[in-house]
This record gives structure tokens, sequence and C-alpha cells, in this order.
């Protein structure tokens, strides 16, 4: 297994912890596991991304040219990840925030109501969980349970948030997208 | 199997000093090594250690002097701009014979430059940067796991040659995060005799670089350069991967080299013979390994983050008939795995030779 | 509707300074630099000098000042604008330089140079906000950060026995016989920027008068990096900082105190 994931998004929708989450639930697997932070010079509402790599080998580089894997968030993130995307990779996409749709023929996309389903769950700000369910049905790099023992350690003494995050993150696993695009080979 | 934590890799570094027995840690914030001095701020307190937020660069590396003088294991972090600050304190604790690690995590220049990862710090840190007849140590971190184990035995080397060791990683290594296993802490520290510790029922100590008696000025000097020369001999360091059939063979060192491995492997599926070569310890440089290389290897990648810096200390290494390019980037950009590969596709097409 | 009030409908009463540039701020919500940036903007207008002013921009969240003004600017190296302004006034001395410094660029690096622009008695002007914190590097302690504030090297709250006591830089460079006129001033609320205003303009008026040295410190908010809402940030300084910091005219000799009384109002 050799998955390079993207994320990006605006800072403060949470981007920086779903990579985390993914980078703990990986190590709990037993995984080579590497998470590569960066942010522009604001220090509000600046655009924030991260990459992690998910290996059976040791890892080398820090920085993705091409994920296999990505989560756009805001249209920033999708201008700057789609063109990059490897053939066959997945796209996930925040269509609360981004009107516009992929070109590409070749890759994977699920465009998902973020902002409804966050508010399905009463919580606007859990918008980055609900992406990382959608991420895991479509992709299962590591498990739903590994992600949900990573968040039971570190959000330990706020349940409440606990609690939101799981809802959104099942909700978003459960999300079928209506018009779900896979390329033309057919493997999703 | 050691249980694994993940750690970004500026706390790794001050993780690393506190299980070294740091027992003291001055700084001043400087983006992107802001999180060493905030995370000591809250360890060096609860170990019962000494942490002083300086006013400068230049007050922090004299804290660091003042500590090592007084025989503590002390540290400083800093960036690129800070560590142009410190140049003169690293000469004075040099001339002293004292020990102390220095952190430089490069980013983008000159000047203020950008926060952005860089290691165009090289020529500063390895040949000298302060003024007169001095060497210090580099060590250069490739991975989180080493900004523990490297800065652990920075401590250990510092004491060992009384001279300053420099830890060099770059910026986007800072923010790393990798799995690491903790080290024991060490316990047992060296004695020194000759720190200023009070001269109770002993003779005084003085700690000084200055000489004033022109029959001592080439001797002083001297007991210096036997040091640097035991240092050349005994403490270099670097990692070799896939050498033994390779007709190319990349130089890389920190965040460049792991980009350089991804090159390796994908180079090395497409069928080409290509090695890399990390230097671990930047001084002392490895030239004999890469000297002895050059008899049968044809050609030399440098992969660097500075408009070629690196390169020298190779090309001085191989010789002059041999062929040494560059590939890097500069201004606190990173260098992708897949410009790598470019490179060493664009060079294995071209024939040898002048 | 008479002619009068019709010619009167027709003056522009507020419009964008010329020295300000059309450039987005790139401040946090509530920061207090923004709207001393416009005051300096509206001074050197008033004053009209745009064309002799020089900014020296420092290191801090203010990096990139001479970007918002439309006058010659530079940067200079943590905490020695007061010895590149020293130069600029030296070799030039029709411009107008002034420094724009925050409490890590003047009270901490930069205090040699400050004081000894101070003590050599510059004619150059500095303005120096204080808002208690390093902000651009994330909130750590300033030299001015109150004992038991919070701040990411301090986060049990200052100690005065590990960390000291904050400084008063008015205070404290007022006892030096260089400067002219030092004065503090705040940005809480609409009275306090009005006699923000007035200060900063005086300091100009000290500098073209060729008088000595003139620094106004201004307390201002750092909403992101104390760590409350911009609203609470304006009631924090004035529960916090004015008791510390108070506000007021440190050094005033004879010759700007005539200046002072020259124009009733800014």
């Amino acid at each position: 297994m050799h998955e390079e994931i993207a994320l990006g998004g605006s800072g403060g929708q949470g981007v920086l912890f779903v990579g985390r989450l993914l980078a703990e639930a990986s190590l709990l697997e037993g995984y080579e596991v590497l998470y590569v932070p960066s942010y522009g010079a604001e220090k509000r509402g600046g655009n924030v991304w991260c990459n992690v790599t998910i290996s059976d080998e040791k890892i080398g580089a820090l920085f993705i040219a091409r994920p296999t894997i990505a989560i756009a968030m805001n249209p920033a993130s999708l201008a700057k990840f789609e063109p990059a995307m490897k053939p066959e990779s997945l796209l996930v996409v925040n269509q609360s925030l981004i009107p516009s749709k992929i070109s590409r023929e070749d890759i994977s996309v699920v465009y998902v109501s973020v902002s409804d389903l966050a508010a399905e769950v009463g919580d606007n700000s859990a918008g980055n969980l609900v992406v990382l369910g959608t991420l895991l049905a479509n992709r299962p790099v590591v498990s739903m349970s590994s992600i949900i023992a990573v968040m039971d350690g570190m959000l330990s003494k706020n349940q409440e948030r606990l609690e939101v995050n799981k809802r959104a993150l099942n909700k978003g696993y459960a999300w079928v997208q209506k018009d779900y695009v896979h390329p033309p080979s057919g493997r999703k | 199997m050691s249980k694994k934590t993940l750690m970004a890799g500026n706390i790794a570094i001050a993780e690393g000093a506190i299980l070294a027995g740091c027992q003291a840690y001055f700084g001043y914030p400087i983006t992107p090594q802001n999180e060493i001095l905030e995370h000591m701020s809250k360890r060096m307190p609860e170990e019962g250690r000494v942490f002083v937020q300086t006013e400068s660069e230049l007050a922090a590396i004299n804290m660091v002097f003042g500590a090592a003088a007084a025989g503590c294991r002390a540290m400083t972090s800093t960036s690129s701009p800070g560590f142009s600050l410190e140049q003169e304190g690293i000469s004075y604790m040099s001339g002293a014979e004292l020990p102390g690690v220095i952190v430089n995590v490069m980013r983008g220049g000159p000047g203020l430059g950008n926060i952005g990862g860089a290691q165009g710090d090289y020529f500063q840190a390895t040949k000298g940067g302060g003024h007169g007849d001095y060497r210090v140590i580099n060590l250069a971190p490739a991975s989180v796991q080493e900004m523990i184990d490297l800065t652990m035995l920075a401590f250990e080397l510092a004491d060992k040659y009384r001279n300053p060791v420099v830890v060099l990683p770059d910026g986007f290594l800072g923010q790393a995060m990798e799995p690491v296993v903790m080290r024991e802490p060490v316990t047992e520290l060296p004695s020194k005799p000759w720190a200023i510790t009070g001269a109770v029922g002993r003779p005084k100590n003085i700690i000084n670089s200055f000489e004033m008696d022109p029959v001592n000025y080439r001797p002083r000097v001297e007991l210096l350069l036997r040091k640097f020369d035991e240092i050349r001999r005994n403490e270099v360091r670097y990692e070799g991967i896939n050498l033994d059939d390779a007709s190319l063979v990349i130089v890389a060192y920190g965040s460049a080299s792991r980009s350089a491995l991804t090159a390796m492997n994908m180079a090395r599926q497409k069928g080409l013979l290509v090695g890399l070569l990390r230097p671990i310890s930047l001084f002392p440089f490895p030239y004999q390994a890469l000297s002895n290389l050059a008899q049968k290897v044809v050609d030399f990648l440098v992969a660097e983050l500075s408009c070629g810096q690196l390169i020298e200390d190779v090309k001085l290494a191989v010789g002059l008939d041999k062929r040494v390019e560059l590939v890097n980037q500069y201004g606190g950009v990173p260098l992708l795995a897949e410009e790598i590969l470019d490179a060493i596709e664009k060079l294995i097409k071209q024939p040898a030779g002048r | 509707m008479t002619e009068l009030e019709t010619s009167e409908l027709d003056t522009a009463l507020y419009h964008r300074p010329e020295s300000l540039e059309d450039y987005p701020f790139h401040f946090c919500p509530g920061c207090g630099h923004g709207i001393v940036f416009r005051l300096i903007a509206e001074v050197v207008d008033e004053l009209k000098i745009r064309e002799r002013a020089v900014c020296v921009a420092s290191i801090g969240c203010s990096v990139t000042s001479y970007h918002y003004f439309n006058f010659d600017g530079l940067e200079s190296a943590h905490g020695r604008a007061p010895a590149v302004a020293t130069a600029i006034k030296r070799c030039h001395p029709h411009l107008i330089p002034f420094t724009y410094q925050g409490d890590g660029d003047l009270a901490s690096i930069g205090t040699a140079e400050i004081v000894h622009a101070c003590a050599r008695g510059e004619n150059i002007t500095t303005i120096f906000i204080n808002n208690a914190i390093y902000g651009m590097t994330g909130g750590q302690m300033a030299p001015t950060t109150l004992v038991g504030m919070y701040s990411t090297s301090t986060p049990g709250g200052r100690k005065p026995s590990l960390a000291g006591y904050p400084i008063r830089v008015c205070e404290m460079l007022s006892s030096l016989d260089g400067p002219a006129y030092i004065a503090r001033v705040s940005v809480h609320n609409p009275a306090a920027v009005r006699k923000a205003k007035q200060a900063i303009k005086l300091a100009f008026r000290t500098q073209l008068a060729n008088l000595g040295m003139s620094l106004v410190e201004v307390l201002s908010p750092c909403p992101t990096n104390w760590r409350v809402e911009p609203v609470e940030a304006l009631k924090w300084l004035v529960k916090h900082m004015l008791p510390q910091y108070p506000l007021g005219e440190y050094k005033l000799i004879e010759a700007v105190a005539a200046l002072k009384k020259e124009v009733g109002r800014a």
C-alpha cells in the first residue's frame, strides 16, 4: 500500500486535524506514515494544506507532486489539486463551497454537500469529519475504527466534540453521491 | 518492539535535548522554529531546568556561552537570520573551548528571506560563519527520528571535544510529523573540572579565548587544530544506499535527501543504476567516502535547497575530472522527487566525458 | 437649500489619504495596526510631506508597512530600524524618516538602537506599537507582556521570578536628554484615536522643526494572540494595559510645547 493524500482548505476548516487523524490511524495500523502541514504567512484565514503519506515501505519525499487521494474543502484547493492528481486517483470535493465541477475524466470524484451534512449533525464546523468519512467509504486507507480510536484518545477531554465528530464521520461515510463519477475503466 | 509516537520535527529536537540532559535552553522567537522555544518553555521548568526567552539571538548565544562555561549542557535554537547573529558567539565558544548545541532550522534567504525551508546556510554553518580559524561539527537530520538522535549526539560530541556543535535541519523537517521511538534519557554526564563553579577546594578556573602573550599565539590555535583533526578522523557520518552497482550517485542531505530517496527508487524501477550518499555529518564531511566512490561511479548529482553550496564539497572530494551536476531549489521552495528524477534521466542520456 | 449648504455638500469630508495605498491590509480583525497606519497617512498628507516621508519598516506583523504607504519605504533587520533611520536622516536631512516598530523589535532586540538614537537626539520619529505580545511569530511573550499574562512561551502566565517584569518604554527613554517629545497614546476608542493622531502629528512636526527625537508609543489590541474577540480586546486593553502603561506626555521640551500651542487642534 502506498497512498499520497493531499488535503486543502481555508484556515479554520479543520483540514490539518483530519490530516492528523489519518496519520495517527495509519500509525496505529502499523504503516509507515508522514504528515506535513503547510501554512500561508497570515495567522488567520489563509489557505492551509497538508499531505499524509501512508506506506508499507520507508517513506522518502516530504512533498507529493501527484496525490492519489485528495480532499478539497475550498476553491483554491480544488484549483491546486485537480491538475496534479494521478490517473485513477480519488478527489473528494466540498460542493457546498465549491460550485465548479472538475473537468478531468481519468480520476474519480465524489461531491459532498459538506455544509448540509454538518448541519444535520448539528455542528457547522464538523465538515472536516464529514469528508473524512466519505473518503474512507470510497478508499478505506485506514479503518473507521482506527480513526475512532485515535479520536477517542485525542478528544478524551471533550466528549461533546467527540460525539459530534463521530456523527459527522458516519454521516460522511454513508453519503452516496447522486451523480457519482468514476473513470471510464469502471474502477471506483 | 518499542512503541512509536507521531511527533513533529521541532518537538523532537526539544525532546531530544531533554533526553540528552540539556540543563539550559535559551532562545528567541523566529519562524519556523518557534515550536522548539514554546515546547521548551513548558518542559524545561517541568524538569526543573533553566529556560530563558532572551531579548535577541545575540543574547541567547552569549547565555549559552555562560551556561557552558558553568559546566552545563546548554542549547539554543534559531533560524537563519538569528544564526547569523550567533556567529560571533560560536567563534568565541570554539576559541574558549566550550561545548554547546546550536540548532539552526534553515529558512529561505538571504536577508529576511521567507519562512519556507531551505539549505542556504551550508557555507555559513560548515565553513565558519564567524571569524577566525575554528570549525564546528555539523549534523544534518533527515527524519524526525534523527531530529531526536542527532540532537542527543550533538550534546555528546560537544562535550567530547569541548566545541560547539550545530544541528542543521531545514524548515520542512521541522514541521513534518513522523513516528519516532523515544530513547532512554542520558543519566551520566561527563565531569567538567575546568568549569566555572566556584573555586571551592581547587585553584581558580578561567574561561577565555583571548591570548595576550605572542609566545602563545600559535600554540593556542594549534590546540584547536589538533582537535579538529581528531574530529575529522573520528566523527564522519553518512548513509549510503544502493552504492555497490551505482553508475550515478545522488548526494543530498536533510529533506533534499528524502526527495532523492524517492527519486532513486523511481529511477531503479526504470532500470537505472542510481545510488544515494547522504552525508549526516556535514563537518567533518565524508570526503574519503566520496573519493572512493569516484573510482567507479561515472556521475554525481547533487540535490540541495540552495544555489550550489554542498556541491563544492562534492567536487572537492571527487575531483575535477568527474561530472558533478546540480539539481536544486532555493528561496524556500521544496525540491520534488520528480525534479530530481528528471535530472537523473537527463544526465544519463548525455554521454559522459567532455 | 442655500448656496453655502450646497457647496458644503460638494466637499469630500472623508476619503482615502493620498499617503495610503489602495492595498488591502493583511491584519487580523480587531488589530490596531490598521488604525495607526491611517493616522500616519492622514498626518503625512496634512503636513504635506508625502514626497519626503520614508517608512522604515521593522520585523513583526507590520513587516510589509511599505506596501501600505504611498511614499518611500524600506525594511530593516530586527531591532535596527532606528539605526537605519538615523543614516537616512544624516545623509538626507530633508527627508522625514520614521520607524514603525512593535514591542519585540523596539523593546527586545532593538533596545540598544532605540536608546542610542534617543541619546543622540536623532531628528527622526518612532511610532512604537505596544500590544504586549509577539504577533507575527504566534503569541510568545514580549518585553511588554504583563505579569501573569498568558503567552505561548509563558504558558502558566508570566512569572517575574523567571521572566522578569514588563518594560515601560516611554518612562525609560524619557530619562535621556536627547529626546524632544515622548508620548504614550492608545487606539481603544474614538476619543483615544483622536488624541493618538494629535500626538503623531506633533511628533512629525517635531522632526520637521529639527527639534530632536520624537517617539509615540501606541497601546494597541491583538485579539488573535490575546485569545479574545475584538470588542473584548478593547475592554482588556482598558482594564489591564492602561494601568500598567499610563497614557500621557513623558517628555516635552519647551520648543515642542510651543509648537503644540501654535495650532489648537489637529
